[in-house]
């Protein structure tokens, strides 16, 4: 599938949808059961390795590499933001 | 009417993932008060509570927070054992009050989707609606009791709202006894699960398939494909249910249900499907207050900064705020030692009492403060929930050691206590990581080490001020300490990472919850308990251990065979001293009978059971510069760190008859210590290599058996608590060794 882009890439308030989760079985699993599985919606909160998403409500860190990776499918072009004051 | 409560005690068990608020709802419905975490992993023991309703009690069980009930680490197998009630410690849960984060629902159901397919009586405590509220997350709670066919309770937990009904709903629902288990795995799974039943209850008598327990095992083990089950419930002559096993996840697989993406994969859709239409979200994210401060305290550069910036207010405020409390502390043990030494005639009693307790136990209990005002700000950073930020910073550097950021929890909480710190390893789920952590655990400055440095500091280390009397070389030297036990930590985990415990780093996924105020009961509640279990070890270890020293080092005490040789002596001193003509000849007559009188003192100690002892051992002390005295009682203090200030106040007070020359600012202890002096030399003992040689011993040493019974049961076998005695002993030895070879070759002689 194109347009598939490792989570890392998100920039910061940028949406995207969970595709795919690389990784070793076991961990993949870990992230799965914690909510983060193909088709779920995240909103990149800061870049940076661990990064910071929100996920259903709220926040998680994570840490993504070669070893574990979430591949998403960036939501638009344009990075959606709550207004702020 | 309605039918009587059941005479016998029912269990009841609390279940919900990490910041769901069970804690707080666990305090709420049994009235006791209880540590409140505010990071995932907090509950990390089996808490229970008396749950009243009308005239019925229940029994309520606190579960360590999860995020599945799949178990692969020890904590998770906690908890469906006792949900399966196959912990023998505790009755089969009547019934089950999961409990779900009203913000976090879409997370939050797929272990409740994993409760319902135990059959039990179960009510949903819908927590956390106000919040829910504030991000303009509305749930429709009645579609939801509709949905998922169990009475839903919405409840405010902090505030005890909801917890009237959340009681009386599951009297309810005990009374209606068992619901038919629900499963939303797909019927082809539930086939592989029905042969696996049969199969397992062919093998063990006592049990018969259709028992809810047999089949949860049954599809848990089918499910679980990392092989922790298998290794855990099947013994080796299992061979049947494992090749099943097997077999059946191929044709799964075949069939386009992989285990274990197939039970992710169909909870969530059925969460999904149960939550359409209940929960309204708002199209875009509403920026909070947490959110804001999210902004700065987790940036890398302000983030990091503020971190540092706490880290040394923190421990900068445990020395100051410490001080005032800490002299009065002592000037009241001194006190009422000094009235008891009055109104006492001399003996073995008033030695006991004086030396041996308020000598032993008073200078440990002086370190209370210092102890007090760690916990309290370890506690308040839980439960704010700043604990998550600091591991999300800290994850950058301790993945460079092999580890997590989960690592990092366990090792501030050993800067208070390693115990705690090795028990809040249970968050990490892999084992090499979680050993890590443990065995590096007990290097960080816990606050058993602080009697030890605050007493030779004070002692020998000047007090000398630089930059306007900013930094003082006391301070630097304590810096100096915490960062020894943190470098031998750093190295230690690189060491094992690449040696025994080889492995990649492990994957970092953690739930950052929003901040709150620190709850002023869960902080109190916290410190208290610390303090307290303090005091009860002052008590009683430290006490004991101090009697045992002070009579190792009294008797035998034979007055003939030591002061005899000594009696003419005296005498004879004793008459110059009544008709001495004038001051300056009775200043030296009783100077000289001092002498004498410490010659005699020391010759006690030596002929006491400690004193031959120590002496023969000697020699292995003699290259850290410590003599027969410094030696035992380092070796007394095995059973607690903080014990050799108790020791060494037995050792060095025994015979008031010291000189004592008390400075200004420096206690009657200190003056003692620097009074000693190597036997038979006039060489003062402690020089300023030996006191850093003890002091970097006690910052490396595993010189506390509470923490290696703590790492006994939670790696569950000799092992590693030997292995930890073993490394953490030698490194300390080299440690002293270096500290005093080094200082002597420096000329600090």
């Amino acid at each position: 599938m194109d347009g598939l882009i490792p989570i890392r890439q998100l920039i910061s308030g940028q949406s995207a949808c969970v595709r795919r989760i690389v990784g070793r079985p076991d961990h993949v699993h870990r992230l799965h059961e914690f909510g983060l599985l193909d088709g779920t919606e995240i909103q990149m909160f800061r870049r940076g390795n661990p990064c910071i998403i929100r996920l259903a409500g709220g926040k998680v860190c994570l840490r993504a590499d070669e070893l574990l990776d979430v591949l998403v499918a960036p939501a638009g072009g344009q990075p959606r933001v709550a207004a702020q004051t | 009417m309605p039918p009587r409560c059941e005479p016998t005690l029912l269990t009841v068990a609390l279940v919900g993932n990490p910041n769901a608020g069970k804690s707080t709802l666990f305090s709420a419905l049994v009235g006791v008060r209880q540590r409140v975490g505010n990071y995932p992993g907090v509950t990390v023991e089996k808490k229970t509570g008396r749950l009243v309703h009308a005239e019925c009690q229940y029994e309520l069980v606190d579960l360590p927070g999860l995020y599945s009930l799949a178990p692969r680490s020890r904590d998770e197998m906690v908890a469906v054992d006792l949900l399966l009630g196959r912990d023998p410690a505790v009755p089969a849960p009547a019934a089950v009050i999961a409990i779900v984060d009203a913000g976090n629902l879409q997370r939050h159901l797929y272990l409740v989707s994993q409760v319902l397919e135990l059959g039990l009586p179960t009510v949903l405590a819908l927590n956390m609606v106000d919040i829910a509220a504030a991000h303009g997350i509305a749930v429709d709670a009645e579609k939801l009791r509709r949905r998922l066919g169990i009475p839903v309770v919405v409840t405010q937990a902090n505030r005890g709202v909801g917890v009237a009904e959340l009681k009386a709903a599951l009297d309810d629902a005990v009374r209606r006894g068992p619901r038919p288990p629900a499963s939303p795995l797909p019927e082809p799974v539930e086939d592989e699960v029905t042969r696996i039943e049969s199969l397992m209850a062919a093998e063990a008598a006592d049990s018969r398939p259709g028992q809810p327990a047999v089949r949860y095992l049954a599809r848990r083990l089918l499910l679980d494909s990392s092989g922790y089950l298998e290794r855990v419930l099947l013994a080796s002559s299992d061979g049947p249910v494992r090749s099943a096993l097997g077999e059946a996840r191929r044709r799964l697989a075949e069939g386009g249900h992989t285990v274990p993406a197939v039970e992710t994969a169909s909870r969530h859709h059925w969460v999904r499907r149960t939550l359409d239409g209940v929960v309204t979200r708002p199209s875009q994210y509403r920026v909070t207050l947490s959110d804001r401060i999210d902004h700065v305290l987790t940036s890398r550069i302000w983030g990091t900064l503020f971190f540092a910036t706490l880290m040394v207010v923190v421990f900068q405020s445990v020395f100051v705020w410490a001080e005032p409390a800490i002299d009065g502390i002592e000037a009241v043990v001194d006190a009422a030692g000094g009235w008891l030494r009055t109104r006492m005639a001399e003996g073995a009693l008033r030695s006991l009492l004086v030396e041996g307790v308020f000598g032993g136990v008073g200078g440990v209990l002086a370190f209370l403060p210092q102890i007090v005002i760690l916990f309290f700000f370890i506690a308040v950073l839980e439960d704010c929930g700043y604990m998550a930020r600091a591991a999300f910073l800290m994850d950058r550097f301790m993945s460079r050691l092999g580890l997590s950021g989960k690592s990092f929890i366990p090792m501030l909480s050993s800067f208070a206590c390693a115990i705690p710190g090795v028990m809040a390893a249970r968050v990490i789920e892999n084992e090499r990581d979680r050993l890590t952590t443990i065995l590096v655990a007990p290097l960080m400055t816990c606050s058993a080490r602080l009697p030890v440095y605050a007493l030779l500091i004070a002692a020998f280390i000047p007090a000398r001020a630089f930059w306007g009397g900013l930094v003082n070389l006391q301070g630097l030297t304590l810096a100096a300490l915490y960062a020894l036990g943190i470098a031998a930590a750093v190295l230690t985990a690189l060491a094992l990472k690449r040696t025994i415990l080889r492995g990649e780093t492990p994957p970092f996924v953690m739930e950052l919850p929003s901040y709150k105020w620190p709850s002023p009961r869960t902080v109190c509640h916290r410190v208290l308990a610390r303090a307290w279990s303090f005091v009860r070890c002052a008590g009683t270890l430290i006490l004991t251990v101090s009697i045992l020293v002070w009579a190792a080092l009294y008797y035998p005490h034979d007055e003939e065979a030591i002061e005899g040789p000594y009696r003419a002596r005296v005498e004879q001193l004793e008459s110059r001293l009544h008709s001495a003509a004038g001051d300056a000849d009775r200043g030296a007559a009783a100077a000289e009978l001092r002498a004498v009188e410490r010659e005699i003192h020391g010759e006690y100690q030596r002929q006491s059971l400690l004193g031959r002892a120590g002496r023969l051992i000697e020699p292995v002390f003699r290259p850290l510069g410590w003599d027969w005295r410094i030696g035992s009682a380092v070796l007394a203090s095995f059973p607690a760190r903080e014990v050799v200030v108790a020791t060494l106040g037995v050792m060095f007070n025994l015979g008031d008859e010291v000189d004592v020359e008390s400075g200004e600012d420096s206690s009657e202890f200190a003056a003692r210590l620097h009074a000693a002096r190597w036997e038979g030399t006039g060489r003062p003992l402690f020089t300023l290599p030996v006191a850093l040689s003890v002091m970097v011993f006690y910052a490396l040493c595993a010189q506390c058996a509470a923490t290696l019974a703590v790492i006994r049961r939670e790696t569950n076998s000799w092992r590693w608590p030997l292995f930890s005695f073993i490394y953490m002993t030698m490194l300390a030895y080299s440690g002293a060794f270096l500290t005093y070879q080094v200082g002597t070759w420096l000329g600090g002689r």
